[in-house]
């Protein structure tokens, strides 16, 4: 797991993303202690500021809690709440790119539907 | 607790003023990059700080005194160039030892682990290194002190890519066991950049901006797309650098302080500025651009 340091996505969104990803698969777990700013920054050679960011973020998100003096755990709705987020955000996005990319190509909404459905039979398939 | 409190700071040589009160404080444990062209005072600024210099007018307070001829700071700060001298009566192994005697905070183990690490022969003098191994003993020194204010000033002058990045994560473990203040000045922001909290970009001895890296990342967009289309959105904008792709299309460069949303739907592009090209345009000093010059021949 290596940051991207040339995205356009800053890196204590990457870290944030990076936590997330962690406990979606299963390696932090409910009440589980996270990585402390100071362990995040060791591991990618980054700013401990940037990385409490990082922390924070998801934090106010309610996805860490907060133990005085202990650090940040996983919280109980931590699945739901980054599963949400995802769909939201990501997908989204991606399907406003998919959209705009297809109006360019004067590709029609059935065309893309099709491509759509086509795709997920495939993915499906394997 | 603030280390460094610069107020109104002058430093003018006869009539070139290379200071030109100059406002700005630094917090206690942070890492802070001093960017800025060559000749914006970058140096000035940091041997005022460190007490080599006096500054003309103005105030500084480092630890809440005046740096210059004052022991306190210079006991508790240490600024590292490419300039250090070291006596050549000493070898290198001689001079981390002796070094123990002037820093109270001196770590001896890192100081000879480094040597180890970056290969030098601690039976060789200093005047006998090469440029590059010379910055590389140079930052030993200054890691090693430990000093609560550890001044680089660009401290990577000479030193290969490898030794470069070699020295960022040395500076950056080093920092989380013992945070203390640390200035580093440095034409390669790029690689810079991840290990700093904040930025502090100075031209023409005036301080531009101050602000932490994650912001600065954030500070400024791209506007790229039809010259006419783009060229409507821009009202409301503050512009700092535009520059024509051919008649048809041109690239912006704006702050971000705006939704997105409402320029993309007009088809224009819109994509992050790196905090390098943000102090690269914030801080051109030159006639037009570079094309210019080629245009008019």
């Amino acid at each position: 797991m290596v940051l991207n340091m040339d995205s356009t996505i800053p890196i204590y969104v990457q870290i944030a993303e990076w936590l997330e990803n962690e406990i979606l698969n299963g390696n932090l777990k409910i009440d589980d202690k996270v990585y402390s700013q100071y362990k995040l920054a060791d591991m990618f050679t980054i700013n401990p500021a940037t990385a409490a960011k990082g922390l924070n973020l998801l934090y106010e998100e309610k996805i860490l809690y907060n133990k005085r003096g202990l650090g940040k755990f996983v919280s109980h709705e931590a699945m739901t709440i980054i599963l949400e987020k995802r769909k939201e955000m990501k997908l989204k996005g991606l399907l406003n790119e998919a959209v705009q990319e297809a109006t360019r190509l004067q590709v029609t909404e059935e065309e893309l539907l099709e491509m759509l459905k086509q795709i997920m039979k495939e993915s499906k398939g394997e | 607790m603030k280390v460094i409190e610069c107020e109104r700071l002058v430093k003018a040589y006869c009539s070139m003023k290379a200071l030109d009160q100059i406002n700005f404080s630094i917090e206690e444990n942070t890492i802070t990059g001093l960017i800025g062209r060559n000749g914006a005072g970058k140096t000035t600024l940091l041997k005022i700080i460190a007490g080599f210099w006096r500054g003309t007018e103005g105030e500084v307070k480092v630890f809440n005194r005046s740096p210059f001829n004052n022991l306190e700071v210079s006991m508790n700060s240490i600024f590292v160039d490419d300039m250090m001298s070291f006596t050549y009566t000493l070898n290198l192994g001689e001079i981390l030892d002796e070094a123990k005697a002037f820093y109270p905070n001196w770590d001896e183990e890192i100081a000879f682990a480094l040597l180890e690490y970056f290969n030098f022969n601690p039976k060789q003098t200093h005047q006998s290194l090469s440029k590059g191994k010379r910055s590389t003993f140079n930052m030993i020194v200054g890691l090693a002190a430990k000093c609560p204010l550890t001044i680089f000033d660009e401290p990577t002058t000479g030193m290969d890519a490898a030794v470069r990045k070699d020295f960022y994560r040395a500076l950056l473990k080093d920092y989380l066991i013992a945070p203390r203040t640390i200035i580093i000045s440095s034409h390669h922001l790029d690689e810079l950049e991840d290990i700093l909290e904040d930025i502090l970009l100075v031209d023409e001895g005036k301080k531009v901006l101050q602000l932490p890296v994650d912001e600065l990342k954030e500070y400024a967009v791209t506007l790229s797309g039809r010259t006419a289309v783009v060229m409507q959105t821009l009202q409301d904008k503050e512009v700092i650098y535009k520059r024509d792709v051919n008649i048809d299309n041109c690239s912006v460069v704006v702050r971000n302080n705006f939704s997105h949303e409402e320029v993309k739907r007009l088809g224009i592009q819109v994509s992050p500025v790196t905090p390098t090209d943000i102090c690269v345009y914030l801080t051109n000093q030159t006639k037009g651009a570079i094309d210019d010059v080629f245009n008019k021949s």
